[in-house]
């Protein structure tokens, strides 16, 4: 059903959801999209959930939405919402969502296409075996209860000190794989029931595992920098915190119903509850998130180690000789603690990213010193048939968006019409006959995850390069894919 | 607000049939990331007992039975209102369904009312279903429990 919210023009790429649209918005909307993705996203409620987002107590300069934003429960899939816990500012888990730290990892590797065309079939097979993918699906990293807790807190280097990876691979992940502040304390034991068995899970849904070709170079400094080329072939890897992330998060939508009471907040949708971010319940919720988040770092971290294995298998050499090098790991659904100046004043803010991604600019003190120069590498999956992207974070989405930008391709078509008017069986068929073999462990998924039902990632990040919160650095297609 | 799960009893081992696919209980909503549901029934009884199986019938396909044991879960929810329980409830069966690695084929329901429900699920193993769609939980977005005239009807929207 098409919205009729009012949308100033700012320029070509900014739009205004005016603060008088609804008694109670605190700040504006900010849209970032062009004219022709606007008429999509104009067709559910999504500009709805940004004006939503605005009641906010605390929100800083505007509910801002990325080009791919689409209708979430709550907060908008796309959306990213500042508060200032100086300023009675709110933290949400409605603002994370229930995959808490779901992300996206990408690993470079030496082959050309041409290298491994002959035994792609035998890779994605490998691939498919070795990593634990599917509903409630199981891990062969089967870890005690006293592991998981260091998990919760250690994150990535969990694994790593498992032998799972490597320094470097910490180095290459947000957050350098383990957000400091994690309480397991804060975590129920339902939490830890759902969680111990996935360690190492793809999970299902929009979940993936693709192997990639470079088709398209943007950035010459960063490619040279980043060792990338035309024809490379990449892996790239979306997971997040499966059954302990959404359990956490039910836990402290349940805790925070009774803050609305209790701290006065007014807000249009229940799924928007939350609490003052310096609140009891809401240093327990951050507690139990990061806690989350370290669990969904760590679990990439898995996944990556059983590609890396997958490879050495099927190619017979080690993944340090096929230069199978983390580029980088970005979460998309998270909240943060993060320090920007604000009237010449520095301020702790608390930014919510749901269905966004990190996009620091180059030269920010958090990054490691190999991307100082070019900024974070921010990675952006699209769909199984179309491209991905590989960007870099700019000066300009620090001022403009607080290191933020878009995360994928978003859903244009709801699954059950994606379900309805595709049939996966011929689906397959178009994919393969373009050179993508698929390996799924459901056919419904195939259907539901059809690229006809996203919007093209191609619309997506010419948005966000041309706005400027982001730089393209090259784009990806796919060769193979992994579906749950 | 308070929140219990007791697992009663492994039942014996016996060969069961449920009824194939009978007439759907729930009417699909559409939303472009997620799945809505609207069920509707003349006793609340039978309303957070239809939401409940819709769950079932949305994610999973069931297959030939190779674990026919049954498994009774006892459930207890309390909340301050009528939609906070309903939602409480299908979270909660959406919880013990992944703990326990079962999928919940029929609800017995003791005792309800607006503020709390008593009540035993019975599932049976995972691995006797293919199960197509992970349901992560039930949200508060666009939700409705309410009662117009006789007939009482809920909507909701999960995250897929």
């Amino acid at each position: 059903m098409p919205d009729n919210i009012p949308l100033e023009k700012i320029d070509d790429y900014h739009w205004r959801i005016p603060r008088s649209y609804k008694p109670g918005m605190r700040v504006d909307g900010l849209v970032y999209a062009d004219e022709k993705l606007l008429k999509d996203i104009r067709q559910d409620k999504a500009l709805e959930q940004v004006a939503n987002v605005a009641f906010l107590p605390g929100i800083v300069k505007a509910s801002m939405a990325m080009p791919d934003i689409h209708w979430g429960y709550g907060f908008p899939i796309g959306g990213v919402a500042v508060t200032d816990p100086e300023n009675g500012g709110v933290v949400s888990p409605g603002g994370v969502g229930f995959d808490i730290n779901c992300g996206v990892r990408l690993v470079k590797t030496n082959f050309q296409y041409d290298d491994i065309k002959p035994k792609l079939k035998e890779l994605v097979y490998a691939l498919f075996s070795d990593v634990p993918c599917g509903v409630g699906s199981k891990g062969n990293i089967r870890v005690t209860s006293k592991e998981e807790k260091q998990i919760l807190v250690r994150g990535s280097k969990w694994a790593v000190g498992q032998g799972f990876g490597t320094q470097e691979d910490l180095e290459c992940t947000e957050e350098f794989g383990a957000i400091p502040g994690a309480d397991p304390e804060a975590v129920s034991e339902r939490a830890y029931e759902r969680g111990k068995q996935q360690a190492g899970t793809l999970g299902s849904g929009n979940h993936f595992l693709e192997v990639q070709v470079i088709d398209q170079l943007y950035g010459r400094e960063e490619c040279d920098s980043l060792g990338l080329n035309l024809g490379q072939v990449v892996v790239m890897i979306h997971s997040g915190s499966r059954g302990f992330g959404y359990q956490i998060c039910e836990d402290y939508v349940r805790t925070m119903m009774p803050c609305l009471k209790k701290y006065g907040i007014n807000v249009p949708d229940r799924q928007l509850v939350c609490s003052p971010v310096n609140s009891p319940e809401a240093k327990q919720y951050l507690g139990a998130m990061r806690c989350a988040a370290n669990y969904a770092w760590n679990n990439r971290q898995c996944l990556m180690h059983l590609t890396r294995k997958a490879f050495e298998r099927v190619f017979g050499t080690s993944w340090q000789k096929m230069g199978m090098y983390l580029i980088y790991d970005v979460a998309h659904n998270i909240a943060k603690l993060e320090k920007y100046e604000i009237g010449g004043k520095e301020k702790t803010l608390c930014v919510h990213r749901k269905g966004a991604t990190r996009a620091f600019g180059p030269g920010h003190s958090t990054l490691p010193e190999r991307y100082k120069k070019i900024g974070q590498p921010v990675v952006i999956p699209g769909d199984m048939g179309r491209n991905s992207y590989l960007l870099v974070g700019t000066q300009k989405a620090m001022q403009e968006t607080f290191g933020s930008t878009c995360h994928g391709a978003g859903r244009l078509k709801s699954r059950t019409a994606a379900s309805r008017s595709i049939n996966s069986d011929m689906l397959l068929k178009e994919l393969e006959s373009k050179g993508i073999i698929i390996k799924a462990s459901g056919r419904q998924t195939v259907a539901e995850e059809a690229p006809q039902a996203y919007k093209d990632v191609n619309d997506v990040v010419d948005v966000v390069h041309n706005a400027g919160i982001s730089k393209r650095v090259c784009r990806m297609r796919p060769v193979g894919v992994i579906k749950g | 607000m308070s929140r219990s799960m007791v697992r009663l009893h492994h039942g014996p081992l016996f060969l069961f049939t449920l009824p194939k696919k009978a007439v759907k209980n729930y009417e699909l909503l559409e939303h472009t990331a997620d799945i809505g549901i609207r069920v509707k029934a003349g006793e609340l009884a039978g309303l957070f007992k239809s939401a409940a199986l819709a769950i079932t019938d949305i994610s999973a396909e069931r297959l030939k039975i190779q674990y026919p044991e049954k498994h009774k879960i006892v459930i207890d929810q309390k909340a301050d209102n009528v939609e906070e329980l309903f939602v409480n409830w299908l979270n909660e069966l959406l919880s013990a369904s992944a703990v326990e690695g079962l999928i919940f084929e029929d609800i017995q329901i003791n005792q309800i009312n607006e503020n709390f429900i008593d009540a035993v699920a019975v599932g049976c193993d995972i691995r006797n279903y293919k199960v197509n769609t992970e349901i992560k939980a039930a949200t508060y977005h666009q939700l409705k429990v309410q009662k117009t005239g006789s007939l009482w009807q809920a909507e909701v929207i999960f995250d897929v």
